[in-house]
């Protein structure tokens, strides 16, 4: 038999919860597991020896369950609130409006409010409404007015109009004056005057293409000057280089020449001296 | 729980809840009455603090009163109460860890006491000595509970204690039955090896008493 119970089952039974057949068939594991029968018998011991613990005596403190909560709910509401704050407000105007002494009177389709007494009313006259105009009276006076109208406008416009032609002849005359004047002081002008003017110009042109010749010649031949000194001293340079290289490479072909003949010598004295074995290389090759 | 009368009044209060969710104020303040000791004696055995299970005690019948009224049925009233005495005892224990501090009374509890505790005992009438040994052994036996985890030590005061059933333990936690047993298992398991290791059996008790 393989049923082990677990705990959630093992604390109901200790507290007497499971049904019959549960219970029978915990107490048959039991007996065949004597130590979980010896911890469940701990576990009841645990149980009696907790009961030694005793409840405290407490006096409950009084909780105030706001009884009256009621009868002032509705001294509290909002709406009650704002309906007596307006009523408030309208007494109080009404007490300062009694002091102030006002005066409301309705008449003739008007309502006077005053303070201090009450004001002379104003009798208003009104005329009587002119009777008797037909639409075409009303035609001929709108026609009449705006014949009125257009020739006022028509007038303006006339004399606009002459204002600014006056303006324009007055411009145009003081221009052509200036014009006049201009030409005449141009025409005065005499032909000597002319002549003298010319030959100024010439003679200023003349002594200033001088001054640029000269000018230009004196640097011109210094510049030719310098170029033949320094040509001259380039050339000078050069020659002394190719003294110098002249001299080196006749110095060179002296030394080739004599080692030359050193050796020669040399070739002659040692063929001088064995000429058995020459003699043989010779044959040999 | 003893079957005294307050107690038996508790059991068949329905038609005092109804009244109470009905808005009736009396009704709610004979509850107060009725219940007011148990709910201390739950937060007292959670904490073993007069202080904050007053606290907590109170707090869970001002938020009755506030909240009654939204209650489903009568019947589940017990756990319902229970539920809000959790949260709050739950809460003053966040506080508690939140704060941190130690209070000079805890630091050495129980001293300078015994004339009060002997006055508030039930059963004044008997042997003072005897008394004075039984209130001593409930302490010790509350600091083993004290050894607990909050959450098999709340499941072990509601069942041993209060007298819950587990199905009621599991609506007032909000967790399964099988968890609620588990926890009980687990509970008394631990609870006997405190009890061993402090020396506490059911004889020892007996010579003691």
């Amino acid at each position: 038999m393989n049923y082990k119970p677990d705990e959630a089952t093992l604390i109901s039974y200790l507290y007497g919860e499971l049904d019959a057949k549960e219970t029978e068939k915990v107490l048959n594991y039991l007996n065949q597991n004597p130590e979980e029968l010896k911890n469940l018998q701990q576990l009841m011991d645990v149980r009696n020896v907790l009961k030694h613990t005793e409840d405290k005596e407490v006096i409950a403190p009084p909780i105030f369950m706001d009884q009256a909560s009621d009868a002032s709910r509705f001294w509290h509401t909002n709406y009650f609130r704002t309906i007596m704050s307006i009523a408030a407000s309208f007494l109080l105007l009404l007490v300062a409006a009694r002091l102030i002494g006002p005066e409301i009177s309705y008449s003739k389709g008007e309502l006077r409010i005053s303070f201090n007494g009450a004001a002379p009313v104003e009798q208003i006259q009104v005329q009587p409404s002119t009777s008797g105009l037909t639409p075409n009276d009303v035609q001929e006076m709108i026609n009449t007015s705006l014949v009125k109208n257009n020739e006022l406008i028509s007038t303006e416009w006339e004399r606009n109009n002459n204002k600014l032609q006056a303006t324009l002849r007055t411009n145009l005359a003081t221009n052509s004056a200036k014009i006049d004047d201009l030409m005449k002081v141009a025409s005065q002008a005499s032909q000597d005057q002319v002549r003298t003017f010319v030959a100024g110009l010439q003679e200023d042109n003349l002594r200033l293409m001088k001054d640029y010749l000269q000018l230009s010649a004196k640097d011109q031949k210094v510049y030719v000057e310098n170029l033949l000194v320094d040509f001259s001293k380039y050339l000078q340079e050069q020659r002394k280089q190719d003294l110098t290289l002249f001299q080196t490479r006749m110095s060179s072909i002296e030394k080739n020449t004599d080692q030359f003949k050193q050796e020669t010598e040399q070739i002659l004295a040692s063929i001088i001296s064995s000429p058995e074995s020459t003699f043989k290389k010779v044959n040999n090759y | 729980m003893a079957g005294t009368l307050p107690d038996i009044a508790m059991m068949h209060s329905d038609a005092l809840i109804a009244r109470a969710r009905e808005g009736d104020k009396n009704a709610q303040g004979k509850l107060v009455q009725l219940w007011y000791k148990r709910i201390y004696n739950f937060a007292y055995k959670f904490f073993f603090d007069h202080d904050l299970a007053m606290e907590a005690a109170q707090k869970t019948f001002i938020s009755m009163h506030r909240n009654i009224e939204g209650l489903q049925e009568v019947t589940r009233f017990r756990s319902w109460l229970y539920t809000i005495a959790v949260n709050y005892c739950r809460e003053e224990v966040r506080k508690k860890k939140a704060n941190r501090s130690v209070s000079l009374h805890e630091l050495r509890p129980g001293e300078n006491e015994e004339s009060y505790r002997w006055e508030a005992s039930s059963n004044r009438g008997e042997n003072p000595e005897k008394q004075l040994r039984q209130t001593e052994l409930s302490d010790l036996l509350q600091q083993c509970l004290m050894e607990l985890s909050d959450e098999q030590r709340e499941v072990v005061i509601m069942k041993e204690y209060e007298g819950l059933k587990f199905r009621e333990i599991a609506e007032t936690l909000q967790i399964s039955e099988n968890t609620v047993k588990s926890r009980m298992y687990y509970g008394l398991d631990g609870l006997k090896k405190i009890l061993e290791s402090k020396n506490i059996t059911k004889e020892t008790i007996g010579y003691e008493l």
